[in-house]
């Protein structure tokens, strides 16, 4: 293989169990974002955009649709001859098989993999968060600091802190302390789950890690804190711009809105730094003759013809005259029919609610079946896959999962996309 | 579904003017519903018919359709073997004239491929249709040639070929631009043909001078070979002049018409631009009958109006009945209505501009108005 000075890791193994339905079949970075992306469009561009054209995904969980998704990188430029993008799922050796026992043990199973490249440095790159950043400079800054770790940083409001892996620093930037979830946490820089090492420091620490029966192999809670402890040296890089981890359903609700609310700092809309797509190729969208739209994010293949308000609509979403969606999230090919309701609602890939389906926060009639803790904020997901049967009502924090359709087939029936195939054949 | 059949398109038609659009393109470059080109339907249909070889024929202004197909691989046609083809002008030292393609190279492309037909098709006309229908009635109807036709049911205008036939469907003239032709039957510039016939008709040609090529040649070889049609009854829109095009576009926002051209069994690719999502803000207060693409940012009201990618309409603005190009700028309070827009045009605050159905007002390509 040609020599490539950075190669990025993209972690996309993990099921992402906070979402529910919404991952049951695929993995958390193959979960669609933001009317027209899936998470991992946002690593995968943000390499692209920095100039590395190496990237391993590594993948474990569910990884069907990404695998398909990510294709051979080509939507992403990352379709190279000496590089490019690769798969890497756990397989099988002479001594025997494991799976990825957890993140650094997924990087040090592919050690022979990043050696044939001989880089210099390595980047670990999450695949469950949106944000966009030039990890170029972030590399540049690495080596200006002769770092053997970088760990990018974002400073988070001072009561959220608790919930983040909280870096505490020196003047230079050194990392003298790495407190996971603090609950008196004596700094608010927070780490984004972005990690330059360089090759050779990394390499040790994983065979090392890997060594030590003790340890869980990951890298926030033991490659990190040992190597903080040993006194090599690790920096946090501060970054400056929009970050969100979307591991839970209202962040992943509270991310696409931002979208709305906020999109000056989303800024997705910037040329010199676009996030990248795989397009499958749809018409343009349709704005009906009776529709009233107000706030709506929008792309290839829908057709509006209800009321949308402060909505996210995806490739190929229907929603009918007479249905009324606010607040939500409608992921690709959702069919919404006519008099259905829907307020702080997510509907994943490929679900129909027949007529007069109603899910609203404080919907009087609705029913508890489905409430869920996972869902919080009042708001409902509906999984992916499904038909929701006509005139189903469900009180806010409901989470419909696929297998709904076996526990109380008269609300929630048969597959979607098998309905959809005998419409067209219609 | 294999075909044996090569591709043939000819990008541009010395007999249609679209206005001002066509100024800085080829015909088969011209934006169409919103995100796509006339010639993403033509090279759609061949590859959803299972051709898999296609060469493009690009006379002049070529630029903006070569950004647009690239390698190809928009259409699956980046292959090792097959794929796509460019066929620019050729120029040598006795033809010397760029404006007129040396049928030499068409000959090249369609010596190096083996398949036994040949199907060719122009830019001037939008549908979404398999071939196979057309390859199938060449083989039954034993013709040199089979070409497609339509029955012209609307307002005639010029330029058009009507197509005279005999009982038994064969073509007996041609005519271009008839002032009040009897017949109602238009030709499509669609025809298929063997590989060998083709090479033979443009060896023919280029021994006796002819260096130009296009498929009315092909068609006025009618009393020296069997020429016959197949009448197409589906939606077909027709794209020869201005105000032909405006109508297509508008025919677009018909639900029934665009779930004809856009079907999922019948995908229609075009050029991946990675522009954000459409947004539409809350100032935006009339939004009804739109077709609009990526990267709009809508904040105007806007009806009966086809929008290209990244179209920009500022707070206030009203938009009606118009096709506005790729990243078109309305600013404030401006009024449209029956206006083509082309591309990048900036129009200033407060500028109203009103056309006719029949007559829309065109504006060009970079203008600030």
């Amino acid at each position: 293989m040609a020599k490539q000075e950075i190669v990025a890791m993209i972690l996309a193994g993990g099921q992402g169990s906070r979402l529910g339905a919404l991952t049951d079949y695929v993995a958390k970075p193959a979960v669609p974002f933001g009317s027209r992306y899936r998470i991992i469009d946002f690593p995968l561009s943000n390499c692209m955009n920095s100039g590395i054209e190496t990237v391993g995904v590594l993948t474990q969980y569910q990884p069907l649709e990404l695998n398909s998704y990510i294709g051979n990188g080509h939507s992403w430029d990352l379709d190279r001859n000496s590089g490019g993008t690769f798969i890497l799922p756990p397989y099988v050796r002479q001594e025997g098989s494991t799976w990825y026992k957890g993140t650094a043990n997924s990087i040090y199973q592919n050690i022979p993999f990043i050696d044939s490249f001989q880089p210099r440095y390595v980047l670990i790159l999450s695949g469950d968060h949106i944000y966009k950043m030039n990890y170029a400079k972030m590399a540049a800054w690495h080596e200006s600091k002769g770092a053997e770790a970088t760990i990018a940083v974002i400073e988070v409001p001072w009561e959220e802190a608790p919930r983040f892996g909280i870096m505490n620093t020196d003047e230079e930037s050194r990392v003298v302390e790495f407190e996971e979830k603090p609950e008196k946490p004596k700094n608010n820089l927070a780490s984004m789950g972005v990690y330059c090492f360089t090759w050779d420091s990394l390499r040790e620490a994983l065979i090392k890690d890997e060594n030590n029966p003790e340890s869980r192999n990951d890298f926030g809670a033991n490659v990190i804190p040992g190597m903080i402890d040993e006194g090599r040296g690790v920096f946090a890089y501060q970054f400056d711009g929009y970050w969100k981890d979307v591991g839970t359903v209202y962040s992943l609700w509270e991310a696409n809105m931002d979208l709305l609310e906020r999109p000056d700092v989303m800024d997705l809309r910037d040329e010199m730094f676009p996030v990248f797509s795989r397009n499958y190729q749809q018409p343009s969208h349709y704005f009906g003759e009776n529709c009233r739209v107000s706030n709506v994010a929008i792309t290839d293949g829908a057709e509006l013809y209800g009321d949308v308000e402060n909505s996210i609509i995806s490739s190929n979403v229907i929603i009918e005259e007479g249905a009324v969606v606010k607040d939500s999230i409608l992921m690709p090919n959702t069919y919404i029919s006519a008099g259905v309701y829907l307020e702080r609602c997510i509907v994943g890939m490929d679900t129909l609610l027949r007529p007069n389906v109603r899910a609203t926060p404080d919907e009087p009639e609705g029913t508890e079946e489905f409430c869920d803790k996972l869902c919080s904020n009042g708001i409902t997901v509906f999984g992916p896959n499904l038909v929701i049967n006509e005139g189903i009502a469900l009180k806010g924090n409901s989470m419909v999962w696929p297998n709904d359709a076996v526990r109380v087939p008269d609300m929630v029936s048969e597959r979607y996309r098998s309905w959809r195939k005998e419409m067209n054949q219609c | 579904m294999l075909i044996d059949a090569m591709g043939l398109i000819l990008a541009d038609n010395e007999r249609i003017r679209l206005g001002k659009i066509d100024e800085p393109r080829s015909l088969a470059a011209v934006p169409f519903a919103g995100r796509h080109r006339i010639i993403d339907f033509t090279l759609s249909n061949m590859v959803n018919s299972g051709i898999r070889r296609v060469g493009i024929v690009a006379l002049t202004r070529y630029k903006s359709l070569m950004d647009h197909t690239g390698t190809g691989s928009w259409w699956d046609l980046d292959r090792i073997r097959q794929g796509l083809f460019m066929i620019p002008p050729y120029v040598n030292m006795t033809t010397r004239r760029p404006d007129r393609t040396d049928s030499q190279s068409i000959i090249d492309y369609v010596e190096s491929g083996h398949q036994e037909y040949v199907i060719i098709s122009g830019c001037e006309f939008v549908a979404s249709m398999s071939y196979l229908p057309l390859l199938d009635a060449h083989l039954v109807n034993g013709a040199d040639i089979t070409m497609l036709c339509i029955r012209d049911k609307g307002k005639y205008s010029i330029p058009a070929v009507t197509i005279d036939v005999d009982d038994g469907g064969r073509v007996t003239d041609v005519l271009v631009d008839h002032p009040s032709p009897k017949s109602d039957l238009r030709a499509v510039s669609l025809l298929v043909l063997k590989r060998d016939l083709l090479l033979e008709i443009l060896q023919d040609r280029m021994a006796r001078g002819y260096s130009d090529f296009s498929a009315l040649d092909l068609f006025r070889l009618y009393d020296t070979l069997t020429v016959r049609t197949l009448i197409h009854d589906d939606l077909l829109l027709r794209i020869t002049n201005i105000a032909q095009y405006f109508s297509a576009s508008m025919a677009l926002l018909d639900d029934e018409n665009r779930h004809k051209l856009f079907s999922e069994e019948h995908p229609i690719y075009t050029k991946v631009k990675n522009r954000a999502p459409c947004l539409v803000t809350p100032e935006s207060l009339t939004l009804r009958n739109v077709l609009a693409s990526d990267g709009c940012m809508i904040r105007g009201n806007v009806e009966n109006s086809v929008l290209s990618r990244g179209v920009v309409i500022g707070r206030g603005a009203q938009v009606r009945n118009s096709v506005l190009f790729q990243d078109v700028q309305i600013s404030e309070g401006v009024t449209l209505d029956h206006v083509i827009i082309d591309k990048n045009v900036v129009i200033k605050m407060g500028v109203r501009l009103l056309g006719q159905d029949d007559y829309p007002i065109v504006i060009e390509k970079n203008a600030i108005v």
